[in-house]
């Protein structure tokens, strides 16, 4: 087997998902609050592909496809939800969406 | 046979069931005619039943019918079980025959008001669960009628639920009823207990072995039928219901509490007189409470101004009589009274509803008067039914309370005692009855009376009219079936029930009649002298004994005591639950539960911002969380 072992690609897949997860809390704009939700998806599919191709087991792509079909949808929605929440508001701001307070 | 048993039973039940089904279908002179017909088939049958018992052996006459079991409980069985023998087919015959009478005048009297079907569904009830009462064949089904009798009469007393009186008038017979229901079911268990069973006739065989004769147990079980007989008699103590049961309409106070229910206690102090004579004191204690109530009702009957109030104090006295009857072992007399009163007291009962109809529901006899011109007939039924009260020869009352009387006068002192109570009795009796005739038909007219009397074609409805005049008729010739040491028809029949204590015969009859008849015709000449015409002697009198007046006028404060021991104290008691525990405890507790949850979950709400990143920092935190955890596990 040629390449980098398992682990380097574990590695990789735990600073993407950081960098998603980072993303997530830091930043107000839900744009960029989605697109670091895409960056966590696919640290997961790295993931996913990685321990497929350790265990020589096709499971683990199959679910990186599901994992790409949400992801594709959960854009959809997500991008609907904005463009909804755009036009009520001038900003987007998810730290000044808090109509759902308790 | 027993088919004719059962359809005397059922028929009146399946009017009520028919009436109740058919609704508005059917208008509301059908519905009376239905539930008169009704108890009329069963009066039919209770004739052939009678005429099929007199052509048997006396010996033969009891027939028990049991066609299924009724309900068992580990060894005890109760069958549905009818028993015709003399003593059932007598109250059958006086129940049915007399209510058909009432229902028939019902139709009359109630015509035009709003809910006739309903009251005529609640009469035939009552019939049937009067028959059950005396048809039933052990002492459970017998309960069963007893209660069933109590509801028709509650349901009867406040059949004007619209008003507060009648209402008030039928919680507190309900409730004075339930109390003897209580005494009487407690004298069942006993029963149960000692012997297994509550047919009469193992109980009655098995009782001197189980009881025992003048035992405690003995004693309970006769306390208990006694206190059940009390409060369906309304005699002393428990007796306040029924002046207060007037507020029903008038036939139901003809039917229920003059002629039927107000004697069940006396059909079962008969009935199970061989458990009362296991106990003697306490049926001689039936003849104390009789003596007692005869004289506190005639007392108390002289001042009353409600005409029906008066009838009613004078059932109570009657019905004193038979219970002294049945105290002292003269059952056959006592039976002889309940149905020459069943006549005589529907008659009077009947008569004056008679004269409230025509003066537009007035009952009070000061604003009546003279009323002898305008309604003849009405007053030759009144006075019929007056003389048999009062016990004058040739009417009913005078044979049957004179048999009654000289059976006690042969009994010890205790039995002198009665005797005396009764021959006092006798004399208040002429006076109260005939201090009512007097006031209301005699003298002048009174204002009220000139303007409210109205007329139809006749006194009455016809349908009013002739029952009357069968009950006047029955008033004056039943007397007949018992004279003094010539027949004694009743007390023969029931014989092969029940032995009744011979009648004195010879010189203390004689003695004791003319005592009788002394003492009721004294009575009668007082209440002429006073009352004849209105007059201020009756008003010099009793400002002569201000304190008696008074305490006849309240009732000798019966009601004032019961108000004082048992109302006032639960009330107050009530009271205070309702400040001290209801208040601050259950509802406190209660509302701390409420504000306290409140509390709590407006803190826990407070956690929720709206902030998304918030909860997406609160999901990491936990998430990393759980993952140290369980790696740490692993």
């Amino acid at each position: 087997m040629l390449g980098p072992g398992i682990a380097a690609y574990l590695i990789l897949s735990v600073v993407l998902f950081a960098t998603g997860a980072f993303g997530v809390l830091i930043r107000r704009s839900p744009l960029i609050i989605l697109l670091a939700l895409e960056l966590m998806l696919n640290a997961g599919n790295l993931a996913l592909i990685a321990f497929a191709r350790q265990l020589g087991d096709a499971d683990g792509q199959i679910f990186a496809l599901t994992v790409m079909v949400v992801a594709a949808a959960e854009a959809v929605l997500g991008l609907g939800l904005i463009v909804a929440v755009s036009r009520k508001h001038a900003e987007l701001d998810v730290d000044r969406l808090t109509s759902l307070r308790g | 046979m027993e088919v004719l048993a059962w359809t005397a039973l059922f028929s009146p039940a399946a009017a009520v069931v028919a009436i109740a089904l058919l609704g508005e279908r059917i208008d509301r002179r059908a519905a009376g005619l239905l539930a008169a017909g009704a108890t009329f088939l069963s009066f039919v049958c209770t004739a052939a039943l009678f005429f099929d018992l007199l052509g048997r052996e006396p010996e033969d006459r009891s027939i028990l019918s049991t066609p299924w079991t009724w309900l068992t409980a580990g060894d005890l069985t109760i069958g549905a079980s009818l028993l015709v023998d003399p003593l059932s087919v007598f109250m059958m015959l006086v129940v049915s025959g007399v209510g058909f009478l009432i229902l028939t005048y019902a139709i009359g009297y109630m015509d035009g008001d709003e809910e006739e079907r309903r009251y005529h569904a609640y009469k035939a009830l009552f019939i049937f669960s009067m028959l059950l009462l005396v048809t039933a064949g052990n002492l459970l089904l017998l309960l069963a009628g007893w209660g069933m009798v109590g509801l028709s009469s509650y349901l009867l007393i406040n059949y004007w639920h619209q008003r507060h009186a009648p209402v008030e008038a039928g919680k507190k017979a309900f409730i004075m009823n339930a109390f003897g229901d209580a005494t009487f079911v407690l004298a069942l268990f006993i029963l149960v207990q000692q012997t297994g069973s509550l047919d009469f006739s193992v109980v009655f065989a098995d009782a001197p072995d189980a009881l025992g004769e003048n035992s405690t147990l003995a004693v309970l079980v006769a306390l208990g039928l006694l206190g059940g007989a009390v409060a369906k008699s309304a005699q002393v103590p428990l007796h306040t219901w029924l002046p207060d049961a007037m507020e029903g309409p008038t036939p139901v106070s003809a039917l229920i509490h003059a002629a039927t229910m107000v004697t069940a206690g006396v059909y079962l102090i008969v009935r199970t007189s061989p458990l009362f004579e296991l106990a003697v004191d306490v049926q001689e204690l039936a003849g104390i409470l009789g003596a007692v109530t005869l004289l506190m009702a005639g007392l108390i009957a002289l001042v009353q101004t409600d005409i029906k109030r008066v009838i009613a104090y004078s059932t109570m006295s009657q019905i004193g009589y038979m219970f002294v009857g049945a105290g002292l072992g003269a059952y056959g007399p006592s039976m002889f009274h309940l149905m020459t009163h069943a006549f005589f007291k529907a008659l009077l009962f009947m008569a004056a509803g008679l004269v409230i109809h025509a003066l537009s529901s007035e009952q009070d006899i000061r604003k009546m008067g003279g009323l002898a011109r305008e309604l003849p007939w009405t007053y030759r039924a009144f006075l019929i039914g007056a003389l048999a009260l009062a016990a004058i020869p040739p009417f009913a009352g005078f044979f049957s309370k004179d048999a009654i009387l000289s059976s006690l006068i042969d009994q010890g002192s205790l039995g002198w005692i009665l005797w005396g109570a009764g021959i006092t009795g006798a004399f208040l009796t002429g006076l109260y009855t005939f201090r009512l005739l007097f006031i209301v038909f005699f003298g002048e007219q009174t204002p009220y009376a000139r303007e409210h009397l109205h007329r139809e074609r006749f006194e009455g409805p016809l349908a009013m009219m002739w029952p009357v005049g069968v009950l006047a008729v029955l008033a004056t010739i039943a007397g007949f079936l018992q004279v003094p040491e010539q027949w004694h028809l009743v007390t023969e029949w029931l014989d092969p029930v029940v032995e009744s204590v011979p009648e004195a015969t010879g010189g203390l009859a004689v003695f004791s009649i003319l005592a009788s008849l002394v003492a009721a015709s004294g009575g009668i000449a007082v209440a002429w002298a006073l009352y004849r015409r209105p007059g201020d002697r009756p008003a010099a009198i009793r400002a002569r004994l201000p304190w008696a007046a008074n305490a006849l006028e309240h009732k000798l404060w019966w009601d004032e005591a019961y108000d004082a021991l048992f109302y006032r104290p639960s009330s107050a008691l009530a009271a205070w639950l309702l400040g001290r525990v209801e208040g601050p405890i259950v509802l406190r507790s209660l509302g701390g539960l409420g504000t306290g949850v409140r509390d709590v979950s407006g803190r826990v709400a407070a956690a929720q911002t709206g902030r998304v990143r918030g909860y997406v920092l609160a999901l990491a935190v936990g998430l990393a969380v759980l993952a140290v955890v369980f790696l740490l596990v692993a």
